[in-house]
């Protein structure tokens, strides 16, 4: 064990020792690095911020129709029966107009609403949920027929620009995908390169050491050390831009979603980003080296 | 110890560097391997470390037959060597020291048990003192010295040496296989080819003379 030990600490110091032989050439890389990834990080940052705001928007869409005041109950619980039938409803029912003011004097906070009225100002409600398919022409179309109808005071379609940046987030995350997926695959050929090259300029030593009984993992062993270096080093350096990035684009975001009196801001890596960026920036650099070590290790017997 | 069972090798192209060769050493033994070049001396050489496989024929070490060896064996078996090579195959980015502790290092030596190696091993050649400096410094007779220490570094029972004394003035040659000789009363199996014989008769020992790749008398 402690010979084990011994044998990769021979080879990180050897790596460490071969990294700085070359500082120019490999902080470029791992500069290149760094920015392959933080592509799809910086991206996934901007989706992780919307979804938080999507989330707490109501995702179904869905129709308010108040009735008018002087509309007979009955015709109240037609409109919701025809509601209930219609293939595009997931769910409607009816809100009386007491139960909205107590849900009213609840959200408000005062016990006594109508102190100071004679009646009940509200009128009779249905709140229709759409069922999540349902098209946003369809539901416009249904929205204009319930207006329509003499016995409703207004019919309003909340929830369909909710539903509109649910459709936004989800191209987001394809492009995330494809994105994240095109970017690994280069960072998997940029180590593989840097190692290919790392061999050739130590392809002296290889040849000693292995005609004088080196194993090949030792001759592989720096060059795992390598790209565990670049994949955890490349990764961290992918978080600082990015973070680098969210704090300078916040103010302005904050001031863009202000104009909407919203209040938004991008979410900065946590430490679970951090942790998986540089895992995967790791493994796809272990995958690297391990081709070309493979690849380029093989004509020394 | 090493034993040679009409061993053939015929590198690509045809050309037989070694014919049906059967010759055994013994443990303890110095040989010198004599012959013009060409003649199948680092050949023969390198059947013995495992570098070249014959292709008809044993090379036994130990008894174990080096050509049959797993990819993986091989490496423990060359631990059991010290080569120095006709080319010197010293590394230019790194110091006289580091050279010469590369072996220490592949076989997993600790730092202080290295440091004392390496060091006793500069002493023995006569390099103290040009531990620091860069090998390419270092004259054709110092660079062989580096040479042999970091073959004898590890302390291997065999040492193989393919024209050690070539290049060098007949004075620096006597050095070399002074030092040889003094590793040969220690007990270390030797072999060395030369094209020059009239160094190896000054030491009086066994030489197989090669001629085409094979002995003649």
């Amino acid at each position: 064990m402690k010979h084990w030990f011994r044998l990769h600490g021979l080879a990180f110091a050897r790596t460490v020792k071969a990294l700085l032989r070359q500082p120019f050439s490999n902080g470029m890389n791992l500069l290149v690095i760094g920015i392959a990834a933080a592509f799809p990080l910086g991206l996934y940052m901007v989706i992780v911020s919307l979804a938080g705001v999507a989330q707490k928007l109501p995702v179904e869409p869905q129709l308010s129709i108040f009735l008018k005041a002087d509309a007979p109950t009955d015709t109240g619980t037609a409109l919701l029966a025809k509601l209930k039938a219609d293939p595009a409803v997931q769910a409607a029912h009816f809100v009386p107009k007491a139960e909205a003011l107590k849900q009213m004097q609840a959200a408000v906070g005062v016990d006594d609403l109508l102190a100071g009225l004679d009646d009940n100002p509200l009128p009779d409600a249905i709140v229709v949920k759409a069922k999540l398919d349902a098209s946003v022409e369809r539901l416009d179309a249904l929205q204009k027929e319930l207006a329509a109808n003499p016995a409703v005071e207004s019919a309003q379609l909340d929830s369909a620009w909710a539903q509109r940046l649910q459709q936004l987030i989800s191209l987001g995350q394809h492009v995330l995908q494809a994105l994240a997926a095109l970017l690994a695959a280069a960072l998997v050929l940029l180590t593989g390169n840097a190692i290919r090259m790392q061999i050739l300029t130590r392809h002296d030593e290889i040849e000693v050491a292995k005609l004088i009984g080196a194993t090949d993992s030792f001759i592989r062993r720096p060059f795992f050390y390598f790209a565990i270096g670049q994949g955890l080093l490349g990764g961290l350096i992918a978080c600082g831009i990015v973070a680098g990035g969210v704090a300078w684009l916040n103010p302005a975001v904050a001031g863009l979603a202000a104009a909407y009196g919203q209040q938004f801001q991008l979410t900065l890596p946590g430490p679970l980003e951090v942790a998986a960026v540089c895992a995967t920036t790791l493994l796809l650099c272990m995958l690297g080296a391990g081709l070309a070590v493979r690849r380029h290790l093989r004509k020394y017997h | 110890m090493i034993q040679f069972q009409q061993v053939t090798k015929r590198y690509p192209g045809g050309f037989e560097a070694v014919r049906n060769l059967s010759f055994e050493i013994q443990a303890g033994e110095l040989l010198f391997l004599a012959g013009h070049s060409g003649a199948g001396k680092s050949t023969l050489l390198k059947l013995i470390a495992g570098i070249e496989k014959p292709t008809a024929g044993a090379v036994l070490v130990n008894n174990q037959n080096v050509a049959r060896l797993s990819r993986a064996s091989l490496p423990y078996v060359r631990r059991h060597f010290g080569l120095i090579f006709q080319d010197h195959k010293i590394l230019f980015d790194r110091s006289v020291y580091e050279n010469v502790k590369l072996p220490l290092d592949i076989i997993g030596f600790d730092g202080r048990e290295a440091r004392r190696r390496v060091q006793a091993a500069l002493d023995k050649v006569g390099l103290s003192g040009k531990e620091k400096l860069n090998p390419i410094s270092l004259s054709g007779g110092e660079q062989q010295r580096l040479c042999i220490a970091r073959a004898v570094v590890h302390r291997p029972a065999i040492l193989l040496a393919d024209e050690p004394t070539a290049n060098l003035d007949r004075d620096n040659a006597h050095d070399i296989l002074e030092l040889f000789k003094s590793f040969h009363q220690v007990g270390v199996t030797l072999v060395i080819s030369a094209h020059d014989e009239t160094l190896m008769s000054d030491y009086g020992r066994r030489i197989l003379r090669l001629k085409n790749g094979q002995f003649t008398a």
